[in-house]
């Protein structure tokens, strides 16, 4: 294990800005989104992906010879079902699909396509998580000649274990996180995720997805006072969620200890910190099946639904806000107005950022006409309770 | 069933504590022959009473116990003399027979007696070449989630998982020891602990499963609430009979062998008594299936079917042992050991962070701890990534606070049974699946007082292999059973 001189060292601390972060509302840039409706996990979803990439403009200069990280969405314990069905269809991301976008993208010329997540309590690789999951990693890794498999909870085994990223404008919560160096590797960086609601956050869409950036042994419960862990311990409520501690010190503190010690506020301010500093430049999101009520499934919160239909953009706000509007939810809803009852707008405080714009109004959608793909994840939902579990997600 | 009655239990707990009268009156009534009745259309068939423990109290013990002894008798019911602390064995057995008892319980008896002696030991001490008609065992645990890591569903372990209490890892070892049946003794949560019926089904079911049998003990408000004739007890009571009923039913499961692709090798004694056997206890939490190997039975024993072998002890190994387990490498298995196995051969390290260095060593892998050996959690979650998942041979989705997984398969191999456990008091996340590598074709579902049920194979949609949806109705019980080849 390093010392935190060391990790220090390996980090390169200089240069980030530690003071309190500039409360201003950045300029927010805008980008087409396209929408598709969906019904299928195999050739539908290669198709539709496919076509709306071209609707996009192309991915060819995007990825063509360069590293594409790929963030996808495996929230949560390994053997959790919505009754019995995969968690590729209710809460993760599906592995076909993963499988069809990494074709694409090395179709498209990608040099090499990594495929990474902050797998839970997880001290081994990925491919092995998968493993545990019932997933079959060749799916992935025979999809493109160059595909790598990384668990970015653990230390990168590369040059440096972590790299410092920065958050333009000083951030909301933190001025800047560790990350696995990987991320510092990536040349162009793909959020990927199911669309569900999320107790916290709202919703789980593009940048919801990068709460799992943060790794265990840095963001995690249990993690040492002074330096990251080997392994993680535990998930991210501590120190996400809650705030009941400060990362180790041989990461940034957050910028106001004094602010709100509740998921609600937190996990919003820090997701768009992340996508500010570690710039989503295209944007997968898939509702061919998912959930509604929750981001994991719930005993009498969550329900298995079909909405059919999926969007994809290069800026996560701008696809987040096409992705909330066809869940049937207001983009520019703030806090009290559903999804976000007990939680601050996420896309509101990554635009703050400068990150892009929520305002429909500004945001070119291309495919079907957005009410032609909506699916309203309330009125499909269950009864919502009176009080909602905030608090209790697992990032 | 053990029956704590009389003078000499209520000496026994005076030294300990202060007797509440309620508690005092239902030992004392406990030794009436009318208190049997409770036995009416219960599977109970024998009774390990309180016999001698070496206090002035023994006389009177034997002697008031003589119209309970017949009364019990009558029924039909077997019945062992219970003995502890320093006692005249000879002495003891004299009185057991006199008394009519069928047997007597003396610890760590070794003598000869033409009487039948159960010879029991503390789990750490058992008496493994007793001669006795059954091995007895004592100081196990409550099964449960733990109650000093915060009750049902805590997060205690080091990786947030709840920590379960679980003899089952003690009954494969003992079972991979001794043909004999074998009972375990221990007791309910003590004073100001309210235990939950279900929290009985558990303690059945977590011996049951693992191949043994519980002698039930009953708390204090459970004995109270039947002699003083509450509903609630006797609910519970029912409740504990139907347990016991489903596993009398289904003996035959018990002369099942485990499945399981890890042989742990030692001799689970001396110096190597606590790690090696809370190696198996940590492996059994995470569902690693293993197989028990008493290294004195190590050199006849075949390592068919495994795909690895954890070497728990320190020390060196007698060579003609050494040998079988490189040749069991070199053949293609994988050999997790201590640093005295460490091995030249071409690094063959995996992607995670190991305290093992891993070596090619023929067609397997040599795993040599860097120093000592791992702590036993560490190592079991590290036998886990070596052997890799792509090697399970079953899951559970929804099974929070679930472990201990029985997997087992009649000896000619032709019918195989899953007990899968639930220790949380709360109703679980959802409707459970059991995924399985190979097809074992449709199963019958048990649960305790329930089955069976056909259930469907289905084609797992994501990976290899079959799963079985369960009811949620079933999910929700802390014990179900899938049986294949019936």
């Amino acid at each position: 294990m390093m010392n935190r001189r060391e990790f220090l060292g390996a980090v390169g601390v200089a240069g980030v800005q530690l003071a309190r972060p500039v409360r201003l509302r950045a300029s927010a840039p805008t980008a087409p989104v396209a929408i598709a409706r969906c019904k299928d996990y195999g050739a539908e979803f290669l198709a539709s992906a496919d076509k709306m990439f071209d609707q996009l403009g192309g991915i060819g200069g995007l990825v063509k010879g360069k590293t594409v990280t790929i963030k996808i969405n495996l929230s949560g314990v390994e053997t959790t079902r919505q009754d019995h069905l995969p968690a590729g269809r209710t809460f993760w991301t599906h592995p076909r699909t993963v499988g069809a976008v990494i074709h694409l993208l090395d179709k498209a010329g990608a040099r090499r396509i990594r495929v990474v997540e902050g797998a839970w309590i997880w001290p081994a690789s990925l491919e092995e998580f998968m493993l545990k999951a019932g997933w079959d990693p060749g799916l992935l890794l025979g999809a493109a000649h160059r595909v790598e498999l990384i668990n970015t909870n653990l230390p990168y085994k590369g040059s440096k274990p972590y790299s410092r990223f920065a958050v333009p404008h000083g951030g909301h919560m933190f001025p800047a996180y560790d990350l696995s160096t990987a991320y510092a590797e990536s040349d162009v960086f793909v959020s990927m995720s199911k669309v569900k609601e999320h107790g916290a956050a709202g919703v789980t869409l593009s940048i919801k997805n990068c709460f799992g950036i943060t790794p265990t042994t840095i963001y995690g419960n249990k993690v040492p006072v002074d330096e990251p862990s080997r392994v993680p311990y535990g998930g991210r409520q501590e120190i996400g969620h809650s705030g009941s501690r400060q990362p180790p010190k041989s990461s940034p503190s957050e910028n106001d200890p004094k602010s709100p010690r509740q998921a609600g506020y937190r996990i919003p301010r820090i997701v768009a910190d992340l996508v500010a500093a570690v710039p989503v430049h295209l944007a997968i999101l898939e509702a061919i099946e998912t959930i509604t009520g929750a981001e994991l499934p719930r005993r009498d919160i969550t329900k298995f639904v079909s909405p059919g239909f999926m969007a994809v953009g290069k800026n996560c706000v701008t696809t987040d806000a096409v992705a909330m509007a066809a869940m049937g939810f207001d983009p520019m809803a703030d806090r009290g107005a559903a999804p976000f009852e007990t939680c601050d707008n996420t896309l509101r405080l990554a635009e703050e950022l400068g990150v892009g714009t929520r305002d429909l109004r500004n945001i070119e959608v291309i495919g079907p006409p957005l009410k032609d793909v909506t699916f309203n994840f309330r009125e499909h939902g269950l009864p919502r309770p009176s009080r909602l579990p905030g608090g209790r997600q697992s990032g | 069933m053990r029956w704590t009655s009389g003078p000499l239990e209520i000496a026994k707990r005076g030294r300990k504590e202060t007797l509440a009268p309620t508690t005092r009156e239902a030992i004392e009534r406990w030794h009436d022959p009318a208190a049997l009745n409770v036995l009416d259309g219960s599977p109970i068939d024998c009774l390990v009473v309180t016999w001698a423990a070496g206090m002035p109290e023994d006389a009177a013990q034997q002697k008031t116990a003589a119209a309970l002894l017949e009364a019990a008798r009558s029924r039909g019911l077997a019945i062992v003399g219970w003995t502890e602390g320093t006692i005249d064995p000879q002495a003891a057995i004299a009185a057991a027979r006199a008394s009519g008892l069928s047997a007597i319980a003396i610890k760590n008896f070794t003598g000869q007696s033409d009487f039948p002696v159960i010879s029991w030991g503390d789990q750490a001490d058992v008496p493994w070449d007793a001669k006795g008609p059954v091995l007895a065992a004592a100081d196990n645990v409550w099964p449960g989630v733990s109650v000093a890591s915060g009750g049902a569903d805590a997060s205690a372990g080091p990786t947030s998982l709840p920590w379960l209490d679980s003899n089952g890892w003690f009954i494969r070892l003992a079972r991979a020891r001794v043909e004999t049946p074998v009972w375990l003794l221990f007791d309910p949560p003590g004073k100001g602990v309210r235990v939950l019926p279900q929290r009985y089904v558990t303690a059945i079911c977590d011996s049951e499963a693992a191949g043994a049998r519980w002698v039930i003990s009953m708390d204090d408000d459970l004995r109270s609430g039947l002699i003083a004739g509450s509903t609630a007890a006797r609910e519970s009571w029912k409740q504990i009979g139907r347990t016991a009923s489903f596993f009398k039913g289904r003996a035959e499961w018990k002369s099942y062998r485990p499945l399981g692709l890890v042989g742990v090798i030692s001799d689970f004694e001396g110096e190597n008594l606590d790690g090696s056997r809370e190696i198996l206890n940590l492996m059994a939490r995470r569902d690693l299936l293993f197989q028990v190997i008493w290294k004195s039975q190590a050199l006849e024993r075949p390592f068919l079917g495994l795909k690895a072998l954890v070497y728990a002890d320190s020390g060196q190994t007698a060579q003609p042992l050494r040998q079988k387990i490189l040749k069991f490498v070199e053949q293609g298995g994988l050999l997790i050991a201590g640093p005295q196995w460490a091995s030249g051969g071409p690094p063959a390290n995996p992607e995670f962070d190991t305290h093992f260095d891993v070596r090619n060593h023929g067609k397997g892998r040599l795993a040599a701890a860097r120093k000592e050996m791992p702590d036993p959690y560490e190592l079991a979650v590290e036998t886990q990534f070596l052997l890799s998942h792509r090697n399970d041979l079953m899951k559970i989705y929804n099974s929070a606070s679930s472990g201990c997984t029985s997997f087992t398969a009649s000896p000619d191999g032709k019918r195989v049974v899953l007990q899968g456990l639930s220790f949380a008091d709360r109703r679980p996340a959802g409707a459970k699946t059991v995924w399985l590598r190979d097809d074992r074709g449709n199963a019958r579902l048990w649960a305790v007082g329930a089955g069976p049920v056909p259930v469907a194979a289905e084609p797992s949609e994501e990976y290899a292999g079959v799963e079985y949806h369960l009811p949620e109705a079933v999910s929700a019980e802390p014990y179900f059973a899938l049986e294949w080849g019936v």
